[in-house]
Formats: C-alpha cells, structure tokens, sequence
C-alpha cells in the first residue's frame, strides 16, 4: 500500500494526524508522511485518514 | 435506546411515519430541538427522502453519513450556487427572488471559481496560524469568566458562550471594541432572523436585508480605510487581495466579511452552550476532563459531534444521478443533515452516547470536502480554551430554569440557558 498526499489540495487541517499518528505529521501547515510504507496494522487507521481528509488530499495505492 | 434528555428531545417516544414526519419547520425545532427521533427513523427505513414543505421548495432529505460524504466529495456535479440551504419562509411571508438581495461568498460559490477565492485566506485558518492567537483567546475567555464572579446564577449563553466567538471574530478582523456589541446583533439578525426575538421589521427577509444592509455599509469603509493604510489584520488581507490580477470585485469583498461574521459566532455559540448542557446532563464527563485535562481535544471532537449546531446544507445536482440507489434528476436538491450523520449507526458504536473520549471521532459537525468548514480550526481552539478554562474554575453548574430555542431549521441555537453556578477565581 502506497500512501501519496496531493500538497495542491492539502490545507494542513490535522484530521490525518488524528486518524493516523503513527503515519501522519503536519509540518509547516503541510501533512507529511513519518513513514513511507505503513505495516498492515496500521492500514484501517490510514484509510481512516483517507476518509477524514476534508480536502481529499491522501491517496491510496496498491503496490 | 436513546437517552431521553434536555440535549436530545427530540429522542421522545412518538410514532412516526413517513407521511407525517417534520424536519423542516423552524418552529418544530424550536419548541422539540433537533428531531432526533425522526432522523433516526429515516436513516433505517429511508435514507434518501422526498420532502415536500408548504413554506419551502421540495428536496431530498439526506440522513446518512456515507451519503452526505460522497456528495460533499463531488463539487462539480453537486453545486452549491443555486441553493445554498433549505430556508423556511414564515407563514404568510412571500419569498423574494435571489437578485433582491445579493451575496457571494466562499458558501455559495462553485469550482473553479471557489478554490481562488478560498486560498486567499486559508492559511490564516491553519492549525499553525490559530494557535498563534491561542494567548488573546485564553484572556478574551478569562474576562468573560471573571465577570461572573461574585454571583450565583447567570444566563450561560448571553453571558459565556456568545461573548467569546464574536470577540475573536472581531479581533481577526481588526474591529474595534466599540463596534462588538454591533456585529453581534448583526449575526443574530442575519442567522436568528426568523426567531421573533431577533426579528426587526416585518419579517425574516425584512430582518436579514436590514442586518446585511449595515454591515455592507459598515465595511465598506472599513476597506477604504484598511486601502489606505494596510494592517495585518484579515479585512485587511481581503481589501488589498487580487483576484486574477485585479482588486476582489465590492459584491464579493463584502460578502467575503459577512460570512466571516455570521459563521463563527452562532455556531461556536452552540457549541459551547451545547457542550455545557451536555457536561451538566453527563457529570461523570464533566469529572473525567477535570480528571485528565489532557482529554481536552477528543472532548471539543465530542462536543462538536453532539451538538452539531449547522444543521444543513443543500446541493443541486447538475446531471442526473443516483444516490443510494434513488434517482435524483439534474436541477433537483438535496438538504445535508450534519447532526444525523454524527448520529448514524454504521459510523459511531452507541452513537446516542456522549463520550469525551470517543476515538476514532469521524464527524461531520464542519462538513466535508470542497466547503469543509474554512474556520474549524479556530472554532476548536476556542472551544478548547472555553472548555479548559471552565473544567479549571467551574466547581458546579445546574439549570436553574427552563432553555429556550433558536427558531430555526438551519442553524441550531440555545438563544437562553440559566444556570446557577460557583466558580473559583483565575489561576496563574
Ligand atoms: C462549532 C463551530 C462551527 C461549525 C459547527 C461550523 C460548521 C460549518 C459547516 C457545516 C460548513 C459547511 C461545510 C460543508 O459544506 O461541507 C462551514 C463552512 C464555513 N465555515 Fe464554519 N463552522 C463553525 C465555526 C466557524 C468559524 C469560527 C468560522 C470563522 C471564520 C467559520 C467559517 C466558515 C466559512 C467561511 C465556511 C465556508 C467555507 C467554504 O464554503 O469553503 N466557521 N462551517
Ligand atoms: S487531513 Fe488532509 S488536508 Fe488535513 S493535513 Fe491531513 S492531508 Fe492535509
């Protein structure tokens, strides 16, 4: 699973870090990822994320 | 089943049906608050529903969360533009066509042309740049508290929850203390319109052209001023942005402001009151956040969820199209109800439940997508402060009288909440 933020789209609201800590963090008002490839544990927070994203700026692909 | 309670009236037994059930009539929330009950009934037995009203056009009611979210998700094919929100005319009262009285603003403007105007000042409303303003809300918060020393009963909403958004809003906008008490009638007016205690002249159009009148006139020279000489204040920002090269056309500039005045003063308003009612019904919460101060930010996602004070928002679909199976025709409406989605089964465990540490908390108290609520972040960094402030100094609060209700169908409001209290003085 591939996660991709569009940073166009991206307001820095913080509804991803509060879905997903672990994968998430705001920096400079822009959401980035602390980790590239999130374990399969961790896969229902980040598509929670996914649906939380006001802006629809986090993306999933399978690899 | 659901909790029977002054935050959830509408949870009284009643038998419902399809033909006779009201979510549209102003006075229905004002005399019941939010028809939760009948939400309810519609999320299971019909979540996409035709809704015919005397005093209003027809539409379709949406109640589930799963389909408010993927209608808010697609912009172009659900606009905004053509009706804003499903407003309930008065009896009696004769609706006006749009071009009486216009307004264009971030709410009811369309992509691409939304998007240009929404970034002017999105990065004034980011986590990073509200937190900036967190010390002058903790001391806006303090003075509002520090007044009610001494006494032993107040009126919450009045005298708490009304003062601290609108001061805020005002700060942003670099309005001078004088001209508060102004803006806050204004914002009642504009919202409350259709509730006779904030009615001036002969009914709500007549209240609401009047109130947008004078705040027309009132920024307009205050954008002359702020040309003139530039601060960095958000009025300011707006009166010397461009648009596509050249100065914000005075239709949009001004509605610009207006909503920035009305949208966070009701509905922080409600939050708060909301918030409080539900503390004072759920004590044992009331308790775990004064127990664990930490618990701050899922306790403003739980209040936000509650309450939901923005009832709805419409959309008009552009093409034919399908939600949940029904067929909805190009041209035709559908009203979002917020507070039913943050109540739907197949999102929330015991949704009825007000639990301030509810995690995960995917609410859409702020909406979602293209118009998700520009000034959430602000609204929750208020919130925050208010409700630390209070866990910290609020020893006990009770009603000591009956609530009175906002007489809307659109924005929810407790316009009277009389507590008697004991608060303890500030700590530094
Ligand atoms: C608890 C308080 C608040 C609630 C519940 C709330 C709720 C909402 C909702 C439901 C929307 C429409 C979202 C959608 O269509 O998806 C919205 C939009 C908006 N809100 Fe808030 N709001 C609150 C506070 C504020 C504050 C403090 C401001 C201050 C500036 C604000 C400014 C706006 C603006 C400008 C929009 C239009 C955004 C757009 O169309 O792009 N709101 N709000
Ligand atoms: S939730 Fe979406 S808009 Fe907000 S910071 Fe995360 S990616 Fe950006």
């Amino acid at each position: 699973m591939k996660i991709e933020i569009d940073l166009k789209l991206c307001e820095g609201n913080e509804r991803c870090v509060a879905a997903a800590p672990e994968v998430f963090e705001v920096r400079d008002d822009q959401a980035h990822l602390r980790i590239e490839n999130p374990p399969d544990s961790l896969i229902e927070k980040v598509k929670l994320a996914v649906r939380m994203c006001p802006r629809q700026a986090i993306s999933l692909r399978e690899k | 089943m659901e909790a029977r309670t002054a935050a959830n009236p509408g949870a009284k037994p009643r038998e419902l049906s399809l033909d006779t059930i009201d979510i549209v009539s102003p006075e229905h929330y004002e005399q019941n608050g939010y028809p939760h009950a009948e939400w309810a009934y519609l999320r299971k037995h019909k979540p996409v529903f035709h809704v015919e009203h005397p005093r209003t056009d027809p539409f379709w009611a949406i109640t589930k969360a799963a389909d408010i979210m993927e209608i808010s998700k697609q912009p172009r094919l659900w606009l905004n533009g053509p009706r804003l929100a499903v407003f309930v005319l008065a009896p009696g009262e004769e609706a006006l066509p749009p071009e009486a009285l216009p307004l264009k603003h971030l709410l009811n403007m369309d992509p691409p042309e939304h998007g240009e105007y929404r970034r002017l000042l999105s990065t004034y409303f980011t986590p990073r740049s509200v937190r900036a303003l967190e010390p002058e809300v903790t001391r806006i918060t303090t003075e509002v508290l520090n007044d009610l020393m001494g006494r032993t009963e107040c009126d919450f909403v009045t005298e708490i929850s009304a003062r601290v958004p609108v001061a805020v809003i005002a700060e942003m906008l670099g309005v001078p203390r004088p001209d508060w008490p102004r803006m806050f009638r204004w914002t009642n007016e504009i919202i409350g319109g259709g509730d006779p205690e904030f009615q001036r002249g002969e009914n709500p159009t007549e209240t609401f052209a009047q109130a947008r009148m004078e705040v027309f006139e009132y920024f307009t020279n205050m954008v002359e001023e702020r040309r003139k000489h530039p601060t960095n204040d958000v009025t300011s920002i707006l009166a010397n942005a461009k648009i596509n090269g050249a100065p914000m056309p005075t239709l949009e500039l001004l509605s610009y402001l207006l909503v920035l005045v009305v949208a966070g003063n009701e509905t922080t308003r409600n939050a708060t009151t909301g918030g409080l009612l539900a503390m004072i019904e759920n004590p044992d919460q009331f308790e775990r956040l004064k127990a664990d101060p930490g618990m701050i930010k899922s306790a403003v996602e739980e209040i936000a969820r509650w309450t939901s004070p923005v009832i709805q928002f419409a959309r008009t679909a552009t093409q034919d199209t399908v939600v949940r199976g029904q067929k909805i025709r190009a041209g035709e409406s559908v009203c979002l109800f917020y507070p039913s989605a943050n109540r739907d089964e197949d999102v929330f465990d015991e949704p009825f439940k007000f639990d301030i540490g509810r995690n995960p908390n995917p609410h859409l108290a702020f909406g979602i997508g293209e118009h998700f609520c520009l000034g959430s972040n602000l609204a929750r960094l208020e919130l925050e402060v208010i409700f630390r402030e209070l866990a910290k100094r609020l020893e006990s609060a009770e009603l000591a009288g009956p609530i009175s209700r906002l007489r809307s169908s659109f924005v929810g409001g407790i316009k009277h909440m009389p507590i008697r209290y004991k608060l303890s003085p500030a700590r530094n």
